[in-house]
């Protein structure tokens, strides 16, 4: 019998204003251990929004919302300790290389780790080896995301987030990148990535969501081999972003 | 402590950082090292008295020997006073850059001697000379812009901020990265001073407290920084908000309440006293001199039975005028004396609420620079003055013959 999923990341009824703006409204969403849950959304949809709630920097006015099993806002430091976050553009530190950077960031995480463990993980995550002791100065957004992937990777972290992490990547480097999130899912991580990009969104995910004036309007699960149809999530997605 | 590593590496891979820091410690040393360089002058300038005053002496006591002339040896003889560096004056010359601090005084009317040397060098007196304490008031403050104008902005702007955020420790993040630019700041500040102010032999307890003021003071200006980074602007107008706090209180305040203080409570020049005394005893020729003697005995009684003047010159009525000349202006000097601890109290307590200022007070105390150590040394100046009128009074109100072996009895200046 297959092991019921538990829920790493949840959000029910949540809502969110800024001021008399409605960000979020009744927002309700679930992604399990070793899914991969793309939200989709036009401008101002709300998906920046629901990575706010997530991380805890946002506290919502009604509903609930867990990470891992623990409130964001409430139980930041510990929730935090269970996610990883990758903004749109991953800024690093550019005068420092490559390995120190990740040395860094696990350190400030609380979770150093020695450098055969981050060169290890820069291989998992397809980073040439030539770039491990450069500077970030030089690097592609596709390079620095897999130094950032690579360090989620060395955390062992529940829950990853990621906020349009394939824009402006050209498509032999989001189908890398593709490549790497179905490796970060067989270890059984959650993950929520927010974009605009629908094709990579069928070509990786488990489920996914629309998400339109602060709440969930559509969601499609993959389903056999075709995984999607493309086209008719098109003509939805396409509605969706004409309505907002 | 491998957090700690990483974020030093951090801040000196950061130009500006290690630029600001690099430029801090040469400022820091060069101040340590000027400071000590003037206040070994004096103590240069001190220590060589000595030989030329007894040779002068010599030449003075074998001429007056001839005639065993009291007045000849107290209208000749100079006496140097001097007011030598505490251990710490290195730090903060303060008033030392503009009132004497050495006066060679003779047993004649003393006011003039003492306010004819009132300001020597008036174009120091505004900016000061370049010490630890104009390092630490006036530029070390511009060097905690530099390192924490964009302490959150410039990751911001990187954009960095949101996934420095999404960690754990978030928080812990910036109090270290505070702690650290504070540390760094406040190591390449204080260690040259330190070290100096160890090697002059200055006590524990002072070197303490103005390492303590130091670190305040930088405190105090983090603070504003973190302030100013907490309204949420660019690095740039961060920058700028905290230069014009640094230009207002550092300069405009303190000078305008500088300006308001000289005004609310007028004190008139030193020189001016100089002057009036010197009137009255240059009028003195002019009063019969029995009128002069009367007036310096009704203050000095205990030489009234000094035999009367003759017709001729004598020198107990020349001391007896320059005496009461002094006398006729004590209340000039008690005012102008009172008007300077008047605004120097002012002063002070602009300094609870201006920290550039009750900084600067601060170190000038401790250092032993300030006003009130100025007119201490006025008030050894006064009391070795008056044991040597006593001195030559006892030969001149009884006619003693001074011969050589008496200019070894006159009193000698002892600094404390």
């Amino acid at each position: 019998m297959p092991e019921p999923a538990s829920a790493s990341i949840e959000l029910s009824g949540v809502s969110l204003s800024y001021g008399a703006h409605r960000v979020l409204d009744g927002l309700a969403l679930r992604v399990d251990r070793g899914m991969i849950y793309a939200l989709l959304g036009g401008n101002g949809a709300g998906k920046s929004t629901t990575l706010s709630v997530l991380l805890g920097f946002a506290k919502p006015d009604a509903g609930a919302v867990r990470v891992a099993g623990l409130d964001p806002v409430a139980k930041a430091d510990a929730a935090r300790q269970r996610i990883a976050y990758l903004p749109e553009n991953v800024a690093l530190y550019e005068h420092l290389t490559a390995i120190e950077n990740a040395d860094y960031l696990l350190a400030l995480s609380g979770e150093p780790k020695p450098r055969e463990a981050i060169v290890g993980a820069f291989g998992a995550a397809g980073l040439q080896e030539r770039a491990w002791d450069q500077q970030l100065g030089g690097f592609s957004k596709g390079m620095r995301q897999k130094v950032a992937i690579a360090v989620a990777l060395l955390r062992e972290v529940p829950v990853l987030l990621l906020d349009e992490p394939t824009s402006g990547l050209d498509p032999r480097a989001t189908a890398d990148f593709n490549g790497l999130l179905a490796a970060v899912r067989e270890r059984g991580t959650a993950v929520l990535m927010v974009t605009h990009d629908l094709m990579s969104a069928v070509d990786v995910a488990d489920r996914i969501g629309f998400i339109d004036a602060g709440r969930i309007v559509d969601e499609v699960a993959a389903e056999g081999a075709e995984r999607f149809d493309l086209r008719a999530l098109h003509d939805r997605f396409a509605n969706d972003v004409a309505a907002a | 402590m491998r957090i700690w590593m990483h974020e030093l590496r951090l801040l000196l891979r950061a130009r500006l950082a290690l630029v600001a820091l690099a430029l801090l410690g040469t400022l820091s040393i060069a101040a340590v090292v000027a400071g000590s360089a003037e206040v070994d002058r004096q103590r240069d300038a001190i220590a060589v008295i000595a030989e030329p005053q007894e040779s002068d002496i010599a030449a003075i006591a074998a001429w007056v020997d001839k005639s065993k002339d009291a007045g000849s040896a107290a209208y000749y003889s100079f006496h140097p006073t001097w007011d030598a560096p505490s251990p710490l004056a290195f730090a903060a010359i303060g008033m030392r850059d503009v009132a004497p601090f050495i006066l060679r005084v003779r047993a004649l009317g003393l006011e003039a001697q003492i306010y004819d040397g009132d300001i020597f060098n008036p174009e120091l007196a505004l900016p000061g000379r370049f010490d630890f304490a104009f390092l630490l008031v006036f530029l070390a403050p511009l060097f905690v812009i530099a390192l924490f104008h964009d302490l959150v902005s410039g990751e911001r702007e990187a954009g960095r901020e949101p996934m420095l955020c999404a960690l754990p420790g978030a928080r812990r993040l910036w109090l270290r990265r505070v702690a650290l630019r504070f540390a760094m700041l406040f190591l390449v500040l204080a260690l040259p001073f330190t070290i100096a102010a160890i090697h002059s032999g200055a006590g524990a307890g002072a070197i303490l407290l103005i390492l303590a003021a130091a670190a305040a003071y930088l405190l105090f200006w983090i603070a504003l920084a973190l302030l100013v980074g907490r309204l949420g602007w660019s690095s740039v107008a961060n920058a700028a908000t905290l230069a014009s706090c640094w230009l207002v209180l550092t300069l405009v305040l303190p000078t305008l309440a500088h300006v308001t203080i000289n005004r609310a409570i007028p004190v008139g020049q030193g020189t001016e006293i100089a002057l009036a005394q010197r009137e009255k005893v240059n009028s003195a020729w002019e009063i019969p001199r029995e009128e002069t003697m009367r007036r310096f005995y009704a203050t000095h009684p205990e030489w009234a039975d000094s035999p009367p003047l003759g017709p001729e010159f004598h020198y107990k009525w020349y001391l007896a005028f320059h005496q009461v000349g002094d006398e006729s202006v004590a209340g000039q000097v008690r005012a102008y004396r009172a008007g300077l601890e008047r605004r120097d109290a002012a002063a002070r307590t602009l300094g609870w609420v201006l920290p550039p200022v009750g900084l600067q007070a601060l170190l000038t105390r401790l250092a032993e620079t300030d006003l009130e150590a100025q007119l201490a040394y006025q008030d050894r100046i006064r009391d070795f003055h008056r044991h040597l009128r006593e001195f030559y009074y006892g030969y001149l109100f009884t006619d003693r013959p001074f011969g050589q072996e008496d200019f070894a009895r006159a009193p000698r200046f002892a600094s404390p």
